[in-house]
């Protein structure tokens, strides 16, 4: 298979730049449409295995007139019969609950301290005051909880701390388990399942994951833009570099909001690990062009791309597989990772060729320097 | 292309042969020791990457190439490839901390966890720790009813009991667990550690009547205490710690069951011990009720019978089930057990007699001595201790408050067929690329190398990997392995069929481009494989990141026997 394509840099190849800005613009529309995950925004997960298959919409419309505020319903085939996925909204009684039940914890323990300063004290007029202050003020919070659990309780009627804390676990042990048994009950009343399984994330969960997502990115960023800045030592081709490897994450980003992949833990792996793989034929291309000397400069980065191409493919190739593997199964992680990384390899094709490539000739042709005087930083601890 | 002759010499190499014998040795040990196979895998895939850092010769650096997929292939055969819940079915409940803790305080909190799973007769339960802020409890079966209880253990508090001569002298609910605090050691008075806590006033009263007069009686510190309940033990098991050789003087049997007597004593509720020597002659036990509990060791020989005579058995380790004694020849009357895992008692504390006088006392301290042979180990064990009684007064509450995750139900028929299929679709994916490779570069000489180094980089992937646990995205970040650990053959591949040039010097570029990118790819995981603490994804970085060290450890050597053979 020799690849017959010409060299787009023959001639005044500065335009090819239009192709990658045009796309990333594009990307940038369709990046605020993207969907959180039920990782991201916290919610309810239901997958249900069944032998025949359900009208999405109908059991849309029946949940909604149930009163659960429906995300999505997805009917699909898969090896054992069908498979129906309801994702729900996280309940706002249920996370008002999660935020009490957190605040109720972490003053209990203070509370109790008042309580015994009382006893050991011998009622002394200024520790009865302090946990008088205390108790009233998480009194409030355990009788909103005793409210949303639906309980004849009053948090001023329970003697001692350590009975109120018996009585708040209860309580919200009471919502969360209501509200887990009421959705499957309503469930099992709409779909004739054979299994179903149930995948909830809290708002405090999904806060979390969002905050280490964040960090993920933050930190990946650093070390990935000093690790390339050690490596090339020149300014122009490191930022064409990561210029590269960040439009190439925009494009699949921009994928993600067209096609409506949604933004889970698996598609943001995916995201992080297209960093790797962008980079895979940057770096192949500046070193291509800047470190060496035969030809000119124009025909290295032709035969580089040639061998970019080849590396490509290869990747698309194993996630074309899984994404087959993912059509087959139905599994959202596969389905996930493969989409965004196929996306992201197409956009890293325009991303390196059109516009990295395009900045390194650029700057070579402009007085940069070229050569392997300076050996490759990593090379040297490698070698043989 | 490469002769028979030049293997037979390359074969016929003193470093070589021991290369090989070590992986015979390695392998006959994971296949005589199949506990330590993991390990061993491990161990000997390292140490032979360590050696082969040093050795500069190609036909070695082929040999230890060659050795280390053998030992993975063996490693696949012998130790087998563990797969995650998504694959054998199964629950999963990640348990998640409100904040990152240290590894003292993880141990303690995994080893809590798995306490009360065994006190609730759960013993199939796994609990691992996941990172520093997540631990992972997960089941093998999805029965509705195991995970209520398990979710029922996690989010409840344990019972605390602290009973004196029979009788129950402080019960959890009536402490103040704000109270409970470690005491600064300048107020120690010559103990090594020491807790303190406040009662409330039922509290106070009912240990003042139960503990009257009971001066240097142990107080049996229990967690979980199981009721309606026997015990059924061995000889061994009672006499394990009696007759230690850490012990000057070895108690005798008779005092050893009177000792462990006296600990399961309750009034209403006695746990009745028996030895299984006495009852195995003649069984003639029958249940109180048709939830009285048997607890036995797993190994016993009386289970089936104790299930035919209607008791519900609890099976707990040999360990569980060995008492620890503590005794003193001045005052036998504090002679006691203090460990006893199987029926949930954690300490046993010995009352001063000023608290015994009959008078209600809100406060308390308990302390003690601590063990090690230097001083930061003392100080270490003392901290342990303090931590391990924070815990059990607060009824085995975790010392940090955590919340239940997203839970995972996998039924097992499904999970099955999940993994034939992503099998079937990692051989496809080998195949592809394979014709691709075949399609582009059109010499055996070279397709052939290449697909064998992909196959033997996805043999030792599957095992490093399988040797933990492979999950969903773990399977999908072999598969995209496959695709990367090709592209770097590509690469070396592309710069050798370039006609000019010295031939060592291109493999020399190759390799500069294939190492920067390989640590381009890998700095930009490490972020999310070390420190985000988002294990559902953990693995397909892993999996990503191990696809490009092999594609660059692996080409290596290989690429340097190939570029002398093929091209030149």
């Amino acid at each position: 298979m020799s690849l017959t394509m010409p060299n787009p840099y023959s001639g005044n190849y500065k335009l090819l730049v239009l192709a990658p800005l045009f796309l990333v613009l594009v990307s940038l529309f369709f990046i605020p449409q993207i969907k959180l995950g039920v990782d991201f925004k916290g919610g309810t997960l239901v997958t249900m295995q069944t032998n025949q298959s359900v009208d999405a919409d109908a059991l849309k419309a029946a949940l909604t007139q149930k009163g659960y505020t429906v995300s999505s319903v997805k009917s699909l085939s898969n090896p054992k019969g069908y498979e129906v996925e309801v994702e729900i909204e996280r309940d706002d009684s249920l996370t008002r609950a999660e935020t009490l039940k957190s605040s109720f914890f972490s003053s209990i323990d203070e509370v109790s301290r008042l309580e015994s300063d009382v006893l050991v004290t011998n009622a002394s007029a200024d520790s009865v005051a302090k946990y008088a202050a205390a108790r009233q003020a998480i009194d409030k919070i355990s009788d909103e909880l005793f409210t949303i659990a639906a309980s004849q309780q009053k948090a001023s009627a329970i003697n001692g701390s350590n009975d109120l804390k018996t009585e708040v676990s209860a309580a919200y042990k009471q919502i969360t388990d209501g509200y887990s048994s009421s959705l499957s009950s309503t469930l099992s009343a709409l779909v004739n399942y054979d299994s179903a399984s149930f995948n909830e994330v809290s708002a405090s969960l999904s806060a979390k994951f969002i905050d280490q997502a964040f960090m993920v990115v933050v930190y990946s960023t650093i070390l990935v833009s000093v690790v390339v800045f050690i490596i090339f030592r020149t300014f122009v081709p490191s930022l064409a570099v990561l210029l590269g490897a960040g439009c190439d994450v925009l494009i699949a980003l921009g994928a993600m909001g067209l096609f409506g992949i949604p933004l889970t833990l698996a598609s943001f792996a995916a995201l992080i690990m297209l960093v790797g793989f962008s980079l895979d034929t940057d770096v192949l291309l500046t070193m291509r062009v800047i470190k060496r000397k035969e030809g000119s400069a124009r025909d290295r980065a032709y035969d580089a791309m040639k061998t970019g191409m080849t590396m490509s493919m290869a990747l698309m190739l194993a996630f074309v597989c899984l994404f087959i593997l993912a059509s087959v199964t139905h599994i959202n992680t596969y389905y996930e990772i493969s989409t965004v990384a196929l996306a992201g390899l197409l956009g890293d094709l325009i991303a390196t060729w059109l516009l990295n490539g395009v900045i390194v000739l650029w700057y070579l042709e402009h007085g940069g320097q070229t050569g392997d005087s300076q050996k490759p930083f990593l090379s040297s601890i490698f070698s043989s | 292309m490469i002769s028979v002759n030049e293997i037979i010499a390359g074969a016929k190499k003193r470093e070589v042969v021991a290369i090989f014998l070590f992986a015979l040795i390695a392998c006959a040990a994971m296949f005589l020791d199949k506990a330590h196979g993991v390990p061993i895998y491990v161990a000997s895939i390292v140490a032979i990457a360590i050696v082969a850092a040093f050795i500069k010769s190609d036909s070695i650096r082929v040999a230890v190439l060659i050795a280390i997929v053998l030992l993975s292939a063996f490693s696949i055969a012998s130790n087998g490839v563990k797969f995650g819940i998504d694959f054998s079915g199964g629950v999963r409940i990640p348990v998640l901390l409100e904040k990152p803790v240290d590894s003292v305080t993880m141990e303690t909190m995994v080893n809590t966890i798995k306490t009360r799973a065994a006190s609730f007769g759960l013993s199939e339960v796994k609990v691992r720790p996941v990172g520093d802020s997540e631990i992972y409890v997960e089941m093998p079966q999805s029965s509705p009813q195991l995970i209520s209880d398990v979710e029922n253990l996690l989010s409840r508090q344990g019972v605390y009991r602290g009973i004196v001569d029979g009788k129950v002298a402080v019960k959890g609910e009536e402490i103040y667990s704000g109270t409970i605090m470690q005491i600064p050691s300048q107020y120690l008075q010559g103990a090594d550690w020491g807790v303190s806590f406040t009662v409330t006033q039922a509290g106070a009263q009912r240990f003042a009547d139960v503990a009257k007069g009971k001066g240097n009686y142990p107080l049996f510190m229990f967690l979980d205490r199981p009721s309606d309940s026997i015990i059924i033990m061995t000889e061994k098991q009672l006499m394990a710690d009696a007759t230690s050789k850490t012990r000057v003087v070895p108690i005798a049997k008779a005092r050893a069951l009177q000792i462990a007597t006296s600990a399961l004593a309750l009034d209403g509720d006695n746990i009745s011990l028996y030895l299984e020597e006495d009852i195995s002659q003649n069984f003639s036990l029958t249940p109180a009720d048709n939830k009285t509990r048997a607890i036995v060791s797993a190994n016993s020989s009386l289970i089936a019978k104790l299930r035919s005579a209607g008791f519900i058995v609890v099976e707990k380790t040999d360990a569980d089930m060995t008492p620890k004694y503590i005794v003193s020849p001045e005052n036998p009357a504090s002679d006691a057990v203090t460990v006893w895992a199987s029926v949930g008692l954690m300490s046993a504390p010995r009352l001063v007699p000023s608290v015994t006088e009959g008078i209600p006392n809100f406060s308390y301290t308990i302390n003690g001595p601590a063990e090690g042979a230097t001083a930061a180990l003392r100080a270490a064990d003392a901290l342990k201790k303090e931590r391990e009684l924070d815990s059990l007064l607060k009824g085995g509450a975790l010392p940090v408050q955590i919340s239940l995750g997203s839970k995972t139900i996998i039924p097992a028929p499904l999970g099955e067929e999940f993994l034939r299929l992503s099998l079937i679709g990692l051989v496809f994916a080998l195949l592809a690329i394979s014709l691709m490779v075949s399609l582009r570069y059109r010499h055996l000489q070279i397709i052939v190398p290449m697909i064998s180094i992909s196959l033997a980089e996805l043999i030792i992937l599957l095992a490093i990997l399988g040797s933990f646990t492979i999950d969903l995205a773990g399977m999908a970040g072999i598969l995209a392995a496959i695709g990367v650990g090709v592209d770097a053959q590509i690469v070396v591949t592309d710069e050798l069929l370039k006609k000019e040039g010295e031939m060592q010097k291109r493999l020399e570029k190759a390799f500069a481009i294939i190492t920067t990118s390989v640590t381009v790819a890998v700095v930009a995981m490490i972020p999310l494989m070390f420190f985000s603490g988002l294990v559902e994804i953990i693995g397909f970085a892993t999996a990503t990141v191990l696809g490009s060290l092999l594609g660059l450890f692996i080409s290596r050597p290989a690429y340097g026997v190939i570029a002398e053979h093929l091209f030149e």
